[in-house]
């Protein structure tokens, strides 16, 4: 069963997307590493900082690996890159 | 003393507008306080030889202020007689020794906001999602904190 999920994208990550968020078709039931390689199909250009990157799926951290995610229609889903702030 | 006038507060902003440290402090600043910390972050002109022409700023605002909240609440843990607590953070274009970050804490006495302060900057650098761009002269650069822990160390 699949579900649309919001899907954002920063620094790095939404230059080498080409965009800031968008729409996504996912398996409800999927690894972190399984979602990434599904939005690296849509985005080629994103496997170059696959080493570099997490997720924030719901506001939380997730390392890019076996870690089972649950999707919600409608969750949003975050390109985290290395982050800068301060 | 009646301190139900003082509830103690956090007030966290991610906003594009210069940031004013009068304004920052102005927040904290308590009749039950005898010290307000304040740590200003601000741009440097230069990287590894390279001149810094300005920096920008982006956030994943929403994850950001929910992080920042969590940074207040774990001081308010390990300081409790912190008062109030203000976290700044300007995003968009910032110029040349302009602040990027102010964060200010009260507290009745000094040895609390002092730490306090040291955690919520060094805190904010592993863990709230903004990001930086330094821009050169002929280049530019997405910035990573060394306290991020997911980051490539070989750069």
């Amino acid at each position: 069963m699949r579900c649309q999920v919001s899907v954002l994208y920063f620094a790095r990550s939404a230059e080498l997307a080409g965009l800031r968020s968008e729409t996504l078709s996912v398996p409800r039931q999927i690894t972190s590493l399984q979602l990434w390689e599904e939005i690296v199909k849509a985005h080629p250009r994103l496997a170059v900082i696959q080493d570099q990157v997490v997720f924030a799926v719901r506001q939380e951290y997730v390392l890019l690996g076996d870690q089972l995610l649950v999707l919600q229609p409608g969750d949003e889903v975050a390109i985290i890159p290395p982050i800068s702030g301060g | 003393m009646d301190e139900t006038e003082d509830v103690p507060k956090d007030f966290i902003k991610l906003k594009s507008a210069k940031l004013s440290v009068d304004e920052v402090s102005e927040l904290v600043v308590s009749p039950y306080c005898g010290a307000v910390s304040l740590f200003i972050g601000t741009t440097r002109n230069n990287f590894e030889g390279k001149k810094v022409i300005h920096l920008e700023y982006e956030a994943y605002t929403s994850m950001a202020e929910t992080e920042i909240k969590k940074i207040c609440r774990d001081v308010r843990q390990k300081w409790p007689s912190v008062k109030h607590i203000a976290v700044y953070h300007r995003l968009g274009v910032v110029p040349i020794t302009e602040a990027s970050v102010i964060i200010a804490v009260s507290s009745p006495h000094r040895a609390e906001s002092l730490e306090a302060v040291m955690y919520c900057i060094n805190t904010l650098k592993a863990s709230v999602p903004i990001w930086k761009k330094e821009i050169y002269e002929d280049e530019y650069s997405w910035k990573e904190n060394k306290e991020c822990f997911w980051a490539n160390s070989e750069k």
